[in-house]
């Protein structure tokens, strides 16, 4: 077993007796389960699969080269999306955003994606294809967040805390275009050493992000017309869109 | 009667209600709770038998949130923890997940609405206020109620609904049309409630049963059977709460309550025994919005922007996950902690 796996096969040792006082106000537990390999068409990668105190959600780190005990580890939050990581949806960007992280860490001497598993944000796949539905029905400027309901993001952050806790991870750089994320995470005491802007490719499916004009009241309209819902907790940033760090949440 | 204008005006005295109304009060915020009720709790009730308290809607309350636990357990009431400790049958719960490993329940020897008395404490309610309307006045919402049949009309900035679902959708169509009230709509249609047929039935104290709650896994009319007075200091009565399942409630909702209620007793006979068919007394509750199902929770509280920034929330236990009174007040919490942080950003 190489080096940096020993490290994480450690952790979920120790582990297995692990129990804290939680994280944030839901006193928010996890555990490393089980280490793996795990080859992807993006470069080489470990999964980490934890258990937590609170719901059945299995959520994971996907992890490239050595990151224990490592400072500056890029690091990318996805929430889960059936429809576009698995099933290559347009609806949204999920597929495109976790495909260009993990194309980036998988290129980098280490990194790592904390993949949550709350789909659309937490939401739930129910409450995503009524919101989809919606718009079906002609509801195409109901703001998004009106159609999915408001959801605190404060259990995300604490569990992508514990999580890079557990992981021994010193201190990232968070790959993001919403500089609110890098304080909400030092707000659990995790150290963040600058953010990183997540690009993603331009594409037949994402270029109307490139036209200005696409953009009504807050929210992105579709080639289709319809809002893009924010399922993912960030901004996208298309290259060749101008930064949008400054005008985020 | 004083109706000066406060901040909020919230529509409801169920816990999701009084949960919101408690948190804008200690953000230093004006508060006026109306429920056309005698009493606060909604859903979280306890009547009284002879003197004896009976919870004929939530027959106790879980959680796994430790806020809302430790909330529970600073309640002016002797606790019954875990209860129900004896069940029988294998048929499902309202909310199987009340009875996971990490969840905790809890039940009060006063009655489940010990819980919403306590959180009411301090608080402005205004009871028998059935809430009409809710209408766009200007600069302000107005809330267009009645009051032992006399009209009355109350205002403020900010209009929460705490109501269950249809309830809260009949006030949202006297709002202009909007996007966001369209959508709300829609989606609030998208989500049906679910109705429960009630009886409380009283027998002698000889009769009480030696389990708690019944979870019947063959009968098509009874969800559950709860040994109510087992919650009790030395109960006076046995006191069983008989509780329909959704799709038989739904079907009778509209017949007469006498017959809903003699095939109820004659269920509960084939369930638990010849005896339970034949109390001393007994009562019928028609819940018509009893609970959400388990497939219609959302994952947080709506605000609408109405006018000048004039915004209605809607809470309930609609509005956050995992359902119940838990989710309940979540939604609460979590959407004052909403209407703060647009304020005070």
């Amino acid at each position: 077993m190489s080096e940096d796996k020993a490290r994480l096969q450690a952790i979920v040792e120790r582990d297995a007796t692990h129990e804290c006082a939680g994280f944030g106000a839901q006193k928010l537990c996890v555990r490393a389960v089980a280490v793996a390999d795990l080859p992807t068409r993006f470069g080489d990668f470990r999964i980490v699969a934890f258990w937590n105190n609170r719901d059945g959600k299995e959520h994971v780190a996907i992890v490239h080269g050595d990151v224990v005990d490592h400072e500056d580890v890029p690091m990318r939050i996805h929430s889960e999306c059936l429809t576009g990581d698995a099933l290559g949806s347009v609806r949204c960007d999920c597929r495109d955003q976790l495909e260009a992280a993990l194309t980036r860490l998988g290129e980098a001497e280490r990194g790592l994606v904390l993949y949550l598993r709350q789909e659309g944000r937490g939401i739930g796949l129910l409450n995503k294809i009524r919101a989809y539905s919606l718009q079906d029905g002609g509801l195409d400027t109901v703001d998004a967040n009106l159609a999915l309901g408001f959801r605190d993001d404060e259990r995300d952050y604490a569990i992508a805390a514990h999580m890079l806790t557990s992981l021994q991870v010193r201190s990232v750089r968070l790959m993001t275009n919403n500089p609110n994320k890098l304080r909400q995470l030092e707000g659990y005491g995790v150290k963040v050493n600058g953010r990183v802007p997540h690009l993603i490719a331009p594409n037949e499916h994402n270029r109307f992000y490139l036209e200005t004009k696409g953009k009504r009241s807050g929210h992105y309209i579709d080639f289709k017309g319809r809002t893009r819902l924010p399922e993912q907790d960030d901004t996208v940033q298309v290259e060749g869109m101008p930064d949008v760090a400054d005008v985020s949440s | 009667m004083d109706n000066t204008e406060v901040d909020v005006l919230i529509v409801g005295a169920g816990v999701a209600g009084l949960s919101c109304a408690r948190a804008l009060v200690a953000a230093g915020k004006s508060v006026r709770v109306l429920d056309r009720a005698r009493g606060v709790g909604g859903r979280c009730a306890t009547r009284r038998v002879d003197g004896q308290p009976v919870d004929h809607g939530v027959a106790f309350l879980h959680g796994d949130d430790p806020e809302f636990l430790e909330l529970l357990g600073a309640v002016p009431s002797a606790r019954v923890d875990g209860w129900p400790v004896v069940i029988e049958g294998a048929g499902t719960a309202c909310q199987p997940r009340a009875f996971q490993a990490h969840e905790q329940r809890v039940a009060y020897v006063d009655g489940v609405n010990a819980f919403a008395r306590f959180l009411a404490h301090d608080l402005d309610v205004r009871l028998e206020t059935n809430v009409t309307r809710v209408v766009s006045a200007g600069s302000t919402l107005a809330v267009e109620a009645q009051q032992a049949g006399v009209d009355n009309r109350f205002s403020a900035r900010d209009v929460v609904l705490a109501l269950a679902g249809p309830q809260t959708l009949g006030l949202l169509n006297a709002l202009p049309a909007s996007p966001q009230r369209d959508g709300a709509c829609a989606l609030l249609a998208m989500l049906p409630s679910v109705a429960c047929l009630t009886v409380i039935a009283a027998y002698a104290p000889e009769d009480a049963p030696h389990w708690h709650m019944v979870y019947p896994e063959s009968s098509q009319v009874l969800q559950l059977i709860a040994h109510d007075s087992s919650k009790r200091v030395s109960p006076k009565h046995t006191l069983l709460v008989l509780q329909a399942r959704p799709a038989w409630s739904q079907t009778h909702l509209h017949d007469d309550s006498g017959d809903w209620a003699a095939e109820i007793l004659r269920d509960a006979a084939r369930v638990v025994g010849p005896w339970a068919g034949h109390p001393l007394s007994h009562q019928a509750h028609r819940w018509s919005h009893a609970r959400v199902g388990p497939e219609s929770e959302l994952a947080g509280p709506l605000v609408l922007h109405v006018n000048d920034g004039c915004r209605v929330g809607l809470v309930g236990e609609l509005f956050a996950p995992g359902g119940g009174v838990q989710a309940a007040w979540r939604s609460g919490q979590m959407l004052a902690r909403r209407l703060r942080s647009e304020v005070e950003p």
